[in-house]
């Protein structure tokens, strides 16, 4: 277990260093020059000299290089080309924006998946239907879904759940940023549901994408498990459909389940984009499209390592979870 | 699936492989007709743009026009250009864009995959190192970095995507070429002294090539949405060009007031990849079913 788990941070590292070094090589090779997006166009010859020094340009490629992954491991990723403020100050209220709405996606992906696989794995009774719901719930880009959202529970609804932004109020002071945990910590059940109210549209659509998927490696596996000699046996002994499904093939089609989801996770950072912009949701994504607007590649190269840098290190972590659970895993 | 005769009775009743009418009778209604919505998608995409009676970039009527106002059965933008016309016209170039993509993403993934898995050796491991780097990469995220770093168009949008995307049929060829070469007409004409290019040509390639058409068309539909979703958050050709994804995110501004705006576009591409998501499944379960 040891030699594996050794194994797997190494191979993280490296994966690591090279999404750093296309990165960083991608903003050389970058169309726009970044002197000009930040002194502007009609800047004077030595006030681009100036900017250019201030950036770092005029250092040899390799020490850019090297002052870029210094950074980036102490989180800093230079200035932003737009609004000539550090980009940490700038994401640093963003990140937990996105976080806290990734973490709800992510917890109804799970129960997207889990439902829908447990109504498509009993046979017979909604096939065809369930097909045709898989489908179009796959094939539906995460903008229809929040766009479609919005028409029902805000236009059609009358306002029954908020369609822009975090909160109907400001964020607290000295607060951790996610608001639904702040308004926990400060005690206020109305500040809490608020923001759990502005969280339900966005994450819905941002999950509904990745829990279809979930539900049909699910649904194969539970009708793999429910064919098998030890589900017969269960049935033999007396038990109920529904405590062999739960109880046996459930448990037995999650592992890939698991590793579907950190793959998941992957799409779902752009889905999260999508969303963020049609919620206005002021987090990485929302961002990001900012930042690819004005040409600002410092900007987007810094969420790029961020979001690729939480989706590497979250696979990661789930192969050694994986191979805790499982020891063929670790063999292979 | 649970135990039940009557399932095994449908299976038994099934077409044998080797009936003429085969393919074709093996599939189910629902396949049938999806197979039939590509004919007819692919048919408008090609044909429709050169159809409609209005400009797909150029103003045709009064601006904001809602849905079945005369002359305009899908209404028109902000701008008074027909949605219909754009609509159709996003459609070709969406379709046509990730034709290209899938291609040439499968033709790279290829050629990779056969060296690899036919040279075997150092040459093997170095590009399957190479090949599993890419597939650790997140890969969303290092296509919105490369369309970023090329510039706002469809084609960075494409070559972004195209980056990502090869690895999986590198990988996937390798696999499949290890295991034909290890068959025993390849070993056999190995033996009768067929030997590198002739082989590879003669008895792997041929071998191959279905898994790879199939990959490939049941590839066509992720395709299409990761295009659009790329266009959606500012990676594609700014307006008036007609690209779906743009042209969603744009109406957003307008959201409330006028919804058709931004939604149809979005359901134009949901339309496109459910039609070809559901018929690359059809394919699957018809190559199945024949043993093909």
């Amino acid at each position: 277990m040891l030699v594996f788990v050794a194994k797997r941070l190494g191979s993280l590292a490296v994966v690591l260093f090279f999404l750093t070094l296309l990165v960083f090589t991608l903003g050389k090779v970058a169309d726009s020059d970044p002197v000009r997006t930040y002194v502007g166009v009609n800047a004077s010859a030595e006030a681009v000299e100036a900017a250019r020094e201030e950036l770092g340009l005029d250092n040899p490629i390799p020490v850019q290089f090297g002052s870029f992954v210094a950074g980036a491991v102490q989180g800093d990723f230079g200035i932003s080309l737009s609004s000539k403020r550090p980009i940490a100050d700038e994401l640093s209220t963003r990140l937990p924006a996105t976080l806290e709405l990734a973490g709800w996606a992510l917890a109804l992906t799970v129960v997207i998946g889990v439902s829908l696989a447990s109504l498509y794995s009993r046979p017979g009774r909604f096939g065809a239907f369930m097909r045709f719901v898989f489908f179009s719930a796959a094939s539906a880009p995460s903008f229809l879904i929040a766009m479609l959202s919005v028409l029902v529970f805000y236009k059609w609804l009358d306002g029954a759940l908020p369609a822009a932004g975090r909160s109907s109020y400001g964020p607290y002071e000295d607060a951790t940023g996610f608001y639904v945990l702040d308004g926990i910590l400060h005690g206020s059940p109305t500040y809490t549901w608020d923001a759990i109210q502005h969280l339900l549209l966005p994450a819905l659509a941002a999950a509904v994408g990745s829990g279809v998927a979930l539900a049909r490696v699910l649904a194969d596996g539970i009708s793999s498990s429910l064919g098998s000699p030890w589900a017969r046996t269960a049935r033999a002994l007396g038990e109920r459909e529904g405590t062999v499904l739960r109880r046996h093939a459930l448990r037995n089609a999650s592992s890939p389940a698991l590793s579907l989801l950190a793959v998941q996770a992957g799409f779902m950072v752009s889905s999260l984009v999508v969303v963020e912009q049609v919620f206005s949701w002021n987090g990485l994504g929302s961002y990001l499209s900012g930042a690819i607007g004005v040409g600002d590649f410092p900007a987007i190269a810094a969420v790029c390592l961020i979001l690729g840098a939480v989706y590497v290190i979250l696979n990661t972590l789930v192969d050694v979870a994986l191979a805790a659970v499982d020891p063929r895993v670790r063999l292979s | 699936m649970l135990y039940s005769p009557r399932r095994t009775l449908k299976r038994l009743e099934r077409p044998t492989p080797d009936r003429p009418d085969g393919a074709w009778s093996a599939l189910g209604m629902g396949e049938k007709l999806s197979l039939i919505a590509v004919a007819l998608t692919v048919l408008i995409a090609v044909v429709g743009p050169v159809l409609m009676p209005y400009s797909a970039i150029i103003p045709s009527g009064e601006q904001l026009l809602p849905p079945l106002s005369p002359g305009h059965l899908l209404g028109t933008d902000v701008l008074g250009m027909d949605m219909a016309t754009r609509l159709v016209a996003g459609m070709q170039r969406s379709l046509f864009a990730a034709v290209v993509v899938t291609l040439i993403a499968a033709a790279i993934g290829t050629l990779i995959g056969v060296v690899a898995g036919f040279r075997g050796g150092w040459i093997d491991s170095a590009l399957m190192r190479f090949t599993d780097l890419f597939l650790a990469f997140p890969a969303m995220i290092i296509a919105m970095a490369i369309a970023a770093a090329i510039g706002q168009s469809l084609g960075s949008a494409m070559i972004g995507i195209i980056v990502v995307w090869w690895p999986l049929y590198a990988r996937l060829v390798r696999g499949e070429v290890r295991r034909v070469a290890a068959l025993p007409h390849v070993q056999a004409a190995r033996v009768a002294g067929v030997r590198g290019w002739k082989l590879l040509w003669r008895h792997v390639v041929p071998a191959v090539t279905p898994t790879v058409v199939v990959t490939a068309s049941l590839d066509i539909g992720a395709v299409v949405m990761t295009l659009a979703a790329l266009s959606f958050i500012g990676l594609g050709t700014p307006a008036p060009a007609p690209e779906l994804g743009r042209m969603a995110s744009d109406g957003m501004k307008y959201f409330l007031n006028a919804w058709w705006v931004a939604v149809l576009p979005s359901l134009a591409i949901g339309l496109l990849a459910f039609v070809f998501n559901y018929a690359g499944d059809a394919l699957r379960v018809m190559l199945r079913r024949t043993g093909v």
